[in-house]
């Protein structure tokens, strides 16, 4: 068999492949440790509303609320920030370049696509976090505790901490595929990754909305109201990853007979 | 014998030859079906999740909101949308039949979990308040409508009425548990409203829960069936027109950099 390398995937590829681990798995180490890495801080963060949510998160004008609660809020939003620069850049500055990208080797293109299938399954993770897991428990606060601020213990996590991280794996996601995909360097912008990623991303300003009008008509917490349709529309475009994988399998399928193994 | 796979019956039949992969190939394949289903589950569970938490949920997180009008109609309609949208993309790229059962097996997954751990361990709701409804019966019915008859038309009349239709029953197993009288200082209730009287919902004070209005409590025995007939009569329509928002988001299309 001739080697890894000679195909143009690289050392790192090489080594993964002489370690037992077939050449397009070889960032599966990276979604693992990922999807445990989110795991475990998810874990810490439910562990600390349960720690301090009651306990000092009830009313937004104690020092009390300013320590525990409005500290993590504004280190949120520093390192947040940092994060997607750090993210986006290094996505962006370890793209192949002077790279023609009919002339990409199969092999070297499948690995991508499964890179990048795994970069949407991290995405999709951190998705289900928000729009799942700290959406519905943000009813469980709202039933017990009467708001008299926009920034309680559970907007804390879900508005400013599990959006904007699935925002900035999101557009890590279409940088990666921008830069390394045959298929969208030469097609031009795929509609249904664009709006995958896009429409989870506007959910993040749509706070905004839900936020005045908590504000401005009511403080209970009728998850049904319409106040709440726009974060449904938005969602809703999650099913545009049914297209990018149409996509995916497409391409792979016409790769698949160029390759043995 | 000569034996012919469904696919190479299909390329036969196009004209076109077929070309079997190498072992290594398929392994390729498959591996890459896995990961897709991982990212497919995930993104399926978290935008269905929120789609119904915030058109039904308050209907789905009490057990004292499961009533005979508003329940029985909003709980179906809203949750046989993403059942529409799914069986397009998986039934006519892929001819899996399963759509609507995998939809409602990832709501009611992702709601226990929150349901248990948020609800229950955080607010300390007993759980028994906020058990799910459950979508089953529908969900077979009209997965098993659309393999027999391949049809979204016919899936959306039969299989969509079904999805209304078996909605209340397929809960009232254990839900009727909740639904016997209990006299509470003379005044007469179901033990479903008792248990929600007895935990206090800053949230949703009285005023604001939306069950029984109107003139329903004069129709006599027949409402969950009537408002049963009425979510199967909307979940046709609705189905259908999901069929085509599926169709729509799962485009190939692409657009050039300077149409951004």
């Amino acid at each position: 068999m001739s080697s890894v390398a000679s195909k143009g995937l690289g050392g790192t590829a090489a080594k993964s492949e002489a370690r037992g681990l077939s050449y397009y798995l070889q960032d599966l180490k990276w979604l693992i440790l990922s999807v445990v890495g989110m795991t475990a801080f998810y874990s810490f963060v439910i562990w600390y509303q349960r720690s301090f949510g009651h306990l000092y998160g009830m009313d937004s004008h104690s020092p009390e609320f300013d320590q525990y609660w409005m500290k993590w809020l504004n280190t949120e939003l520093i390192l947040e920030p940092v994060l997607a620069v750090i993210v986006w850049s290094a996505v962006w500055f370890t793209r192949p370049r002077n790279e023609v990208a009919s002339a990409v080797a199969p092999r070297v293109e499948i690995r991508r696509y499964f890179t990048f299938v795994m970069w949407l399954v991290i995405y999709t993770y951190a998705v289900y976090w928000g729009a799942s897991f700290f959406a519905e428990q943000d009813g469980a606060w709202h039933q017990v505790v009467t708001r008299d601020t926009s920034f309680t213990p559970s907007h804390i996590m879900i508005f400013y901490l599990s959006f904007p991280v699935y925002v900035i794996i999101g557009v890590a996601s279409v940088i990666y595929a921008m830069t390394r995909l045959p298929m969208y360097r030469e097609n031009g912008v795929s509609i249904a990754h664009i709006l995958a990623i896009v429409g989870p991303f506007m959910i993040l300003p749509n706070i905004g909305l839900n936020e005045w009008g908590h504000a401005f008509w009511f403080m209970e917490e009728l998850f049904s109201a319409p106040l709440h349709w726009g974060f449904v529309v938005l969602g809703w475009t999650g099913l545009a990853l049914g297209g990018v994988a149409m996509q995916i399998v497409q391409r792979v399928n016409m790769l698949l007979p160029q390759v043995s193994d | 014998m000569t034996t012919t796979t469904t696919a190479q019956a299909e390329v036969a039949a196009a004209g076109t030859t077929y070309v079997p992969l190498s072992p290594g190939a398929e392994r390729i394949g498959r591996a890459l079906d896995w990961v897709i289903v991982a990212a497919t589950v995930l993104v399926l569970t978290g935008a269905f999740h929120l789609h119904f938490m915030l058109t039904a949920g308050d209907w789905d997180f009490w057990l004292d909101w499961k009533d005979r009008e508003y329940w029985i109609v909003l709980s179906p309609v809203m949750a046989i949308t993403f059942c529409g949208a799914v069986h397009y993309i998986l039934w006519q790229h892929f001819r899996l039949p399963f759509g609507a059962t995998l939809c409602v097996t990832l709501l009611v997954v992702a709601e226990w979990i929150v349901r248990y751990v948020g609800w229950h361990g955080w607010s300390h709701y007993p759980i028994n308040l906020l058990t799910p409804a459950y979508f089953y019966p529908g969900a077979l019915a009209l997965d098993a409508i659309l393999l027999l008859s391949g049809s979204w038309v016919v899936a959306g009349i039969l299989g969509g009425s079904l999805f209304g239709f078996l909605f209340f029953p397929g809960n009232w197993a254990w839900l009727a548990a909740y639904h016997v009288p209990v006299e509470v200082n003379g005044i007469v209730m179901t033990l479903a409203d008792y248990i929600g009287y007895e935990n206090i919902r800053t949230g949703t004070p009285e005023y604001i829960r939306i069950i029984e209005r109107g003139t329903l409590r004069t129709f006599g025995q027949h409402s969950a069936p009537v408002s049963a007939a009425f979510a199967a009569f909307l979940c046709t329509l609705v189905y259908w027109m999901w069929w085509f928002i599926g169709k729509w988001f799962s485009n190939v299309k692409y657009i050039t950099s300077k149409g951004l």
